[in-house]
């Protein structure tokens, strides 16, 4: 019943706001016409397209045949579509909880660390997000094969037993994707925490620092419950990035072996692309978005600040002091 | 939260509920709410049958047009040579060629046929995913009165047409109408390396059971027996089939991938060869890694000296010079299969113009510019190799087209059967399902592809 609480009170509180309608609205929204009308034809409409295309048996080319339900009873009774949204569970770990992870260490050392040139290696630190995915992936391919640069190093310092063809091996495909995926994400988390660590008013640090706190007790106290608006959206991009994921999938395995890097995303490529089943395609795609809203949706209730006044009506019943 | 404050914050929230309302509104207008597909379709008119071969001055009665030609862009050196020719046959018609990449082509081709600017002319795949969708929407014109004219249908040329036949409801392919021609052909065998064979006192494997034991003795040897580049899925599956089809008649094959509903890929020759390959993987036969290495990778380095043999299609003697290596087919005759036909889009201004291009790719001269410019033509007679290798390749084209072992590819046969195929495969390499859960998976997609029970 708590989840019900907040509906009711935003749509009272929507309610209540249409009676203070002004005649402003209007010409404003003529300023936002031309954006609009890109958005309608390029993101709405597309999608209206795909749901509708979702309950129909289609080609592409002859007259469509409406199945109802059926694509979508599909997506849950296939195993390998099963086994799909399995793997994008891991990668959800590689590909937000961990570069989330990363770039919360990375972030809170150098805030409190002077670094000479720490622009460069911020930089540094940030390339893989501003590098093509097509071309990481293409990279960490030839990184990742047999005789690449990491089994050379492996073999280096005495572990050459653990070699293994990464990409190419059932049991370390999957993790390996994930990796890069870690490798892509975590300068992005860096920066966006480093930017949020600089509004953080100073004298709370000295506060601390008098109340004798050390460097972790500081991170834990200070820096990390005010990074939760960049936390925040720091999951918002990763958790997208990481279930709509396709580029890097597609160009290091194209969800082999066999089947064990195969996420939503590859299928959906298939169906639409090379099997000409738009309607199964679309109907994947629709349940994709659904999930990523949803997961997105949940992670950002947990995370979300508490509200001190109370107005927004979305206080839990348990309000946790701290963070962790 | 007193009351100017609300009213700001009330102004700034309504335009975007009222946009989202008004941007909805116009999306379901636009979406309409008409069936996907509806006003689309074929233009299903009743062809110009021909009845006898056409001359200059049948396409000059068209007056001066453009050809549209929509082409893989490995056809680039031979469009290099027969459209200037074309051009001086045919005076009136000036031809106008779009080069795609392989994977650009067959996910464009489609679309384009069904466009309004669709091309005259245009490269499809052998298969449901494209020709079968061609023939399903009408996209592309019939060519049996094309074939009979021609004599297409008599020769040593004739079975490979039977790819681009097509039933009338596209259901299944192999037999019935034709929809499309292709030129160039391809030959499945196996590569090796001269030096190291000579090295290990071996001569060329001309069987499977030779080749098991040349495996043995390059594998004691401390050489690399196979040099296989797995990662796309589709070279294991091309040594699969090689192998599979030594046990096998190659009718029974066709008819499999053909959607012959009484077919099955539950054989016992399929189990074998499934077998065989979990064998040599098992054995490092084929090295560790093979699945995170690509094709392309893997012929550069047979290339450079890595391995003894290197199993594949005929396209990769591209790679390799005929000094070093030498070709054989594994099966006798060896098993091949038609590159990408050419297809008359149905709704062509031209389709003269682009018969009498039809025409021309199908001659002994054109076959000579397809060897010469590295492809193997289905047209052979009176064609000459110019090195050691190309001989032995074209040698095993002819006997594979005389022997009628040009099975074709596995996964021509339903659109997912590439991934079906090549990710099953890579299970039983790994040891993860046996070769009858293998080939129980491989025809349950089968039958799910065809609806045959």
């Amino acid at each position: 019943m708590t989840t019900l609480a907040p509906a009711t009170a935003v749509v009272a509180a929507r309610g209540r706001r249409r009676s203070f309608r002004t005649s402003h609205s209007w010409s404003s929204l003529l300023y936002l016409l031309p954006a609009l009308a890109f958005f309608v034809v390029f993101v709405i409409y597309p999608i209206i397209v795909s749901v509708q295309t979702s309950f129909y048996d289609y080609d592409g080319l002859t007259p469509a045949t409406p199945v109802g339900m059926q694509n979508y009873l599909a997506i849950f009774t296939k195993p390998a579509l099963q086994d799909a949204l399995k793997h994008s569970m891991v990668l959800l770990f590689f590909y937000a909880a961990l570069p989330v992870c990363i770039g919360l260490v990375l972030a809170g050392a150098m805030s409190r660390i002077r670094i000479y040139g720490l622009t460069l290696v911020r930089a540094l630190l940030f390339i893989p997000q501003v590098l093509s995915s097509v071309v990481v992936a293409v990279s960490w391919r030839d990184l990742l094969a047999a005789d690449g640069l990491i089994n050379e190093a492996l073999r280096l310092v005495g572990l050459g037993a653990m070699t293994t063809s990464w990409l190419g091996d059932f049991n370390t495909a999957l993790p390996a994707i994930g990796l890069v995926g870690t490798w892509v994400e975590y300068g992005l988390c860096m920066v966006l925490f480093l930017a949020g660590i600089v509004t953080i008013d100073r004298s709370l640090y000295e506060a601390a620092r008098l109340d004798g706190a050390g460097p972790v007790r500081e991170f834990f106290a200070i820096t990390l419950p005010a990074l939760r608006p960049q936390i925040s959206i720091a999951l918002i991009l990763t958790i997208t990035f990481a279930l709509r994921n396709f580029d890097i999938i597609w160009n290091t395995t194209r969800g082999g072996p066999g089947t064990s890097t195969s996420v939503p995303s590859v299928y959906i490529y298939q169906d639409a692309f090379q099997n000409r089943m738009l309607g199964q395609a679309s109907a994947l795609a629709v349940v994709l978005t659904i999930l990523i809203l949803l997961i997105v949706g949940i992670v950002q209730w947990l995370v979300r600040e508490p509200d001190p006044s109370g107005l927004g009506g979305g206080t839990p019943p348990t309000r946790k002091r701290g963070h962790r | 939260m007193d009351s100017t404050q609300a009213g700001f914050h009330i102004r700034r929230r309504l335009a975007p509920g009222t946009l989202i309302a008004g941007a909805l509104a116009l999306a379901v207008t636009l979406a309409g709410c008409s069936a996907p597909g509806s006003g689309s379709g074929g233009t299903a008119t009743e062809q110009d049958v021909i009845t006898a071969p056409l001359t200059a001055a049948d396409v000059a009665e068209l007056g001066d047009v453009t050809l549209s030609l929509w082409a893989d862009q490995a056809e680039e050196p031979l469009m290099d040579l027969l459209v200037p020719a074309y051009e001086a046959a045919y005076p009136t018609v000036s031809v106008d060629v779009t080069y795609k990449s392989f994977d650009d082509l067959i996910a464009t081709a489609v679309n384009a046929a069904a466009s309004n600017s669709a091309p005259d002319l245009f490269q499809g795949n052998i298969g449901y995913a494209l020709d079968g969708a061609l023939v399903k929407g009408q996209l592309v014109r019939p060519l049996d009165d094309v074939a009979d004219v021609y004599g297409w249908t008599e020769g040593t040329g004739a079975s490979t047409l039977a790819p681009a036949r097509w039933s009338k409801d596209a259901s299944t392919f192999g037999s019935g109408t034709l929809y499309g021609m292709s030129p160039i052909s391809e030959v499945q065998g196996i590569y090796y390396n001269k030096a190291k064979l000579q090295a290990l006192g071996l001569d060329a494997p001309s069987s499977i059971d030779q080749l098991k034991g040349d495996l043995a003795v390059a594998s004691q040897a401390g050489e690399l027996p196979i040099m296989l580049g797995n990662a796309d899925q589709y070279a294991g599956a091309h040594i699969f089939s090689d192998i599979a089809a030594t046990t096998q008649d190659p009718a029974a094959i066709r008819a499999w991938i053909g959607g012959d509903p009484d077919a099955t890929f539950v054989t016992e020759g399929n189990i074998q060869a499934a077998d065989t390959m979990a064998d040599w993987a098992s054995k490092g036969y084929l090295g560790d890694g093979y699945d995170g290495l690509g094709n392309e990778d893997a012929i550069q380095r047979f290339a450079d000296g890595e391995g003894v043999f290197f199993v594949g299609g005929s396209w990769n003697g591209a790679h390799l010079n005929d000094d070093e290596f030498g070709f054989g087919p594994l099966a006798a005759g060896g098993v091949g299969a038609t590159a990408s036909p050419w297809h008359i889009s149905s709704s062509s201004d031209v389709t003269e113009a682009a018969i009498a291009f039809l025409d021309m790719l199908r001659t002994p001269e054109t076959g000579q510019w397809i060897l010469d410019t590295g492809r193997l033509p289905v047209i052979t007679d009176g064609v000459l190799a110019s090195d050691e290798l190309q001989k032995q390749t074209l040698t095993a084209l002819k006997e594979t087209i005389a022997a009628g072992t040009q099975v074709g590819y596995y996964d021509w046969t339903t659109t997912d059967m590439f991934t079906v195929l090549g990710g099953g495969l890579q299970e039983v390499m790994a040891g993860r399902i046996s070769s009858e859960e293998f080939v129980e998976t491989v025809q349950a997609a089968w039958v799910e592809g065809h609806g045959v029970e």
